[in-house]
């Protein structure tokens, strides 16, 4: 053999050895990624970020900071004034002691645990329409003359992880979204407005037929539809219609009342705030989900939280929105580091829960003539979760416009972070190839831990 | 060559150029063309089956339940047994996959276990109501248009069976080879649960004899079939 055909073979041997090691790694990651929790929430209406995320409290550029002048400061913990000018005071930085991160004070109480918080600044959203932010949020695409044309995440998390689970994904007016051919019937998300609807859909009386009764008739059913199923030419309706008889069953058959029942979610977890303004039906939500993992009932609990869309004068109470949100999520975390893992011995739920936290866009840097603040094409979104680094903070934006600005290089140049890079990096983080759910966006392996 | 010879030459060369014969193929019968024998409509389905709308499900359900007004049929579902067997159809709505735009709730293009257990509720409350109606003596019979007999073998049940089949699949249960007699199982085994409820009494009375559990049983298979959610 020569040299070159020597080098040729080799390089050959080379490239299929890293494909098998390659594919056997995704696989293992994967595997240790089945007994994970994923909890997504959506801040419904576009958030300020310069309150809580990426800080201003100077004038500069067409930067207004938030001031005494256009926000209601006194229910914010975190606000300590500093001066702007002459009758006008704007707040200091929120950054204690070994926390990397400069916040705003609408973070709230989340500050006390910065040190679990992967923050991502600066993400390009090229959009200031709701529905687009919001589907370009959670799917990683625009939408397409309308509509949505990708999975959310909450749908791929649930594809690849949660197929087998009673609830692979329950969505609480989260955008979730079910697009594509390579998904299972069983992970459609479970959309339900409240979880209070669930509870009236499930109730059943005994004195007509008995639960034994209505087993029978579903299973039958899952019968007659794997039966047709296998005289027609498209099996694919009849074949998920039967998986999704075989969910109702396990759904109806274990017991579930407790997770579904408001009083009885708010009694299990007493320490969630159900009487707070804007995050008291959140907190239920929240409630829900740690009920549900507790179980191992579910993999992926989606929700929502409105009150940020605050063009007017309204927009004096967004800090109070946003202390609301993150003092949920502080508590939804002291909750899951008390829990124990259903499945892993002495592990707790806070070890293998991860949660995503995205926006539909950020709001202007100035304000407008009705004293409030428009849409923006930049964003936030906030990662907790083991497998992202902690206390940590990437992307920015430039400080005259609040726009993001390019900090990395990426296959097609030095570009901005978008939500798709950040959706790419969380699904890649469990051992799941990005290319199967995404079409743009690339792993950034510098978030992950 | 002369000149006038040379254009008489060119003239007939063009005339020649411009002759195109005449089309001789014959025409024949298609059945006579190679692969033409047999000409045959393609009727397969060309894409996979779709949910039937919820405003056709609700449609549908309303007709079902003797053509009655959605607060009527509200009204008639609850009975005087609360929320036992109904609650409002505000509780549905979410769940059956209507859109909700006041919390920027999408429609919901695919069924979801959620949704089936949001089937069975309002297929109980259907067959229970139309059992407690129909089989009772009360006319016109709505859903159940034949007598019940406490005892059947598969003879007899397979024309009242055929009744229930064609009001909610629409087609003679004949065309579905089987059906008759996995679902005389499904009525039998119902029975046979049921016999010991003639002791029962108090709160742990059923509201139906066994025969009457064993046809809304029934019902309720017909009601939450697969057939009747997709086309």
């Amino acid at each position: 053999m020569d040299r070159r055909a020597f080098l040729a073979a080799c390089s050959v041997a080379g490239l299929g050895v890293s494909g098998v090691l390659g594919r056997a790694l995704f696989a293992a990651t994967q595997a240790a990624a089945d007994q994970e929790f994923f909890v997504f929430v959506h801040a419904s209406g576009g958030w300020d970020v310069t309150l809580w995320a990426d800080p201003r409290n100077e004038r500069r550029g067409i930067v207004e900071p938030g001031s005494t002048d256009n926000l209601d400061t006194t229910p914010i913990k975190n606000w300590v004034d500093r001066k702007l000018d002459e009758d006008t005071n704007t707040f200091e930085i929120v950054q204690p002691k070994g926390c990397n991160i400069p916040f705003g004070p609408g973070i709230g109480r989340l500050v006390e645990r910065a040190d679990r918080l992967c923050l991502i600044n600066g993400l390009a959203m090229n959009t200031v329409s709701h529905p687009d932010g919001t589907t370009y949020s959670v799917t990683g695409r625009h939408l397409v003359g309308g509509r949505v044309v990708a999975s959310s995440i909450d749908t791929m998390m649930a594809n690849e992880l949660g197929k087998e689970q009673t609830f692979p994904s329950v969505s609480i007016a989260f955008p979730s979204s079910y697009v594509g051919d390579d998904l299972d019937r069983r992970v459609v998300p479970l959309r339900i407005s409240n979880i209070g609807a669930i509870t009236r859909t499930l109730t059943r009386s005994e004195r007509w037929e008995t639960s034994a009764d209505r087993d029978a008739v579903t299973t039958l059913l899952a019968d007659e539809a794997r039966e047709l199923a296998k005289h027609t030419q498209y099996p694919g309706a009849l074949n998920g219609l039967a998986l999704q008889y075989d969910a109702l069953r396990r759904m109806l058959g274990s017991g579930l009342s407790e997770v579904f029942s408001v009083p009885a979610l708010k009694s299990a977890q007493p320490s969630l705030d159900y009487k707070a303004r804007f995050a008291g039906n959140a907190a239920i939500n929240a409630a829900f989900a740690v009920e549900a993992m507790k179980r191992n009932v579910i993999r992926c609990t989606s929700l929502a939280m409105g009150g940020f869309d605050t063009h007017t004068n309204n927009y004096r109470q967004q800090p109070v929105v946003q202390q609301e949100l993150f003092g949920l999520l502080h508590d939804l975390l002291g909750v899951l580091d008390a829990t124990p893992h259903p499945t892993k011995a002495g592990k707790k739920l806070a070890d293998h829960t991860h949660i995503l936290v995205v926006s539909d866009f950020c709001r202007t840097p100035q304000i407008n003539v009705a004293q409030g603040r428009d849409h923006y094409p930049n964003n936030s979104a906030l990662v907790i979760s083991p497998r992202f680094k902690r206390n940590a903070v990437f992307g920015k934006t430039d400080p005259d416009q609040l726009l993001p600005v390019p900090t990395r290089t990426f296959s097609d140049g030095a570009r901005a972070f978008t939500p798709a890079d950040l959706l790419a990096t969380f699904v890649s983080a469990f051992g799941v190839n990005p290319r199967k759910y995404l079409r743009d966006g690339e792993v950034v392996p510098e978030w992950l831990a | 060559m002369s000149r006038r010879a040379f254009a008489v030459v060119s003239g007939v060369a063009l005339l020649a150029a411009c002759y195109h014969p005449r089309d001789t193929i014959p025409a024949v019968p298609v059945a006579a063309l190679p692969g033409h024998a047999a000409l045959t409509v393609d009727t397969s389905p060309k894409s996979d089956l779709r949910m039937v709308p919820t405003e056709a499900y609700v449609r549908t359900y309303l007709a079902l339940f003797g053509g009655l007004a959605p607060l009527e049929l509200q009204k008639r579902a609850r009975g005087a047994d609360g929320a036992q067997l109904f609650d409002t159809w505000g509780d549905y709505l979410a769940t059956l996959g209507l859109p909700d735009y006041k919390t920027d709730l999408p429609r919901a293009r695919e069924t979801n276990a959620l949704m089936l257990a949001t089937f069975e509720r309002l297929g109980a409350a259907l067959c229970d109501r139309a059992v407690e109606h129909d089989l009772r003596g009360s006319k016109p019979r709505v859903v159940f248009d034949f007598d019940a007999p406490k005892e059947l073998d598969v003879t007899a049940f397979t024309p009242r069976f055929d009744v229930l089949h064609r009001t909610f699949l629409g087609y003679p249960e004949k065309l579905a080879p089987g059906r008759a007699a996995r679902f005389f199982d499904l009525y039998a085994k119902t029975l046979t649960r049921h016999a010991g409820d003639a002791g029962k009494t108090g709160k742990d009375k059923p509201k139906l004899a066994p025969n009457e559990a064993a046809w809304a049983v029934v019902c309720e298979g017909l009601v939450r079939h697969p057939e009747f959610h997709l086309y």
